[in-house]
């Protein structure tokens, strides 16, 4: 049983750490994060477009929302008022990757199945 | 606890809002965010892998719903990930708002036995394929 760890507290750009100095990190590699989960999207919605193109378009698309809904203002700023990202938008991502793997099944299920395109 | 309550309490707003705890450091819930989304593309890389298999690789001589076999549970691993990463994203933000300690996360079991299962399958239908 142990509490989570207390931050170091004490004036603001004082520390050895460099979260400490500059508490945007935390939030510049979130911003990362979000990108790199909205390529996934693009990346999963370019390889359905070979496969079925309708849903392919559609998977795509939900990239560039996934993309939007992590941009939060950057920039330095005192750790508590860093801003942070909403549990809803997390939900939305929850919800597209459900909704992305039900069609994903289908398309794989009831799609028609090529002969391979490795072969 | 009834259902209608558990899932109430998986509603975003009931997550963020939770009364019986104060806002944590936001360098926590960066984290618990990033965690979140990490699991988030490995459901999504577990999606456009099923469907790689189904869709791009050649038919298993002698096996012909073996891609189906492979691909489709891959697939429904990327769902069920996706969800059980909120479902642990919301069990952290609140620990981490009333200072508890970590709940345990069932990701890398459900994530470690599923993929096992599935090697095992790819592995009778390489095998069966080849002895037929």
């Amino acid at each position: 049983m142990t509490a989570p760890p207390v931050p170091p507290t004490g004036p603001p750009g004082s520390g050895d750490d460099p979260e400490e100095r500059d508490p945007g990190l935390a939030r510049e590699r979130t911003s990362l994060a979000w990108t790199r989960t909205a390529l996934s999207f693009a990346a999963l919605g370019g390889a359905m477009l070979k496969v079925n193109a309708i849903t392919g378009l559609v998977i795509l698309a939900v990239a560039p929302v996934i993309w939007q809904a992590g941009r939060v203002a950057r920039g330095r700023s005192p750790v508590a008022s860093l801003p942070v990202v909403g549990a809803g938008r997390l939900f939305l991502i929850a919800l597209s990757v459900v909704a992305v793997s039900l069609l994903c099944l289908a398309v794989a299920i009831f799609g028609r199945s090529a002969a391979g395109a490795l072969r | 606890m009834s259902w209608s309550r558990r899932m109430a309490e998986l509603l975003p707003g009931s997550i963020t809002r939770d009364a019986g705890g104060a806002e944590p450091d936001p360098r926590f819930t960066f984290a618990n965010e990033r965690t979140f989304l990490a699991w988030s593309r490995t459901a999504l890389a577990l999606v456009v892998a099923g469907l790689g298999v189904v869709q791009l690789l050649p038919p298993f001589p002698g096996v012909p719903a073996g891609r189906h076999l492979l691909g489709v549970p891959l697939i429904a691993l990327g769902g069920v990930i996706a969800v059980a990463a909120y479902v642990e994203w919301g069990r952290s933000q609140r620990a981490l708002r009333r200072g508890e300690p970590l709940p345990r996360s069932i990701l890398p079991w459900i994530l470690a036995a599923t993929v096992t299962a599935i090697a095992v399958i790819a592995a009778v239908v390489v095998l069966v394929s080849a002895l037929r």
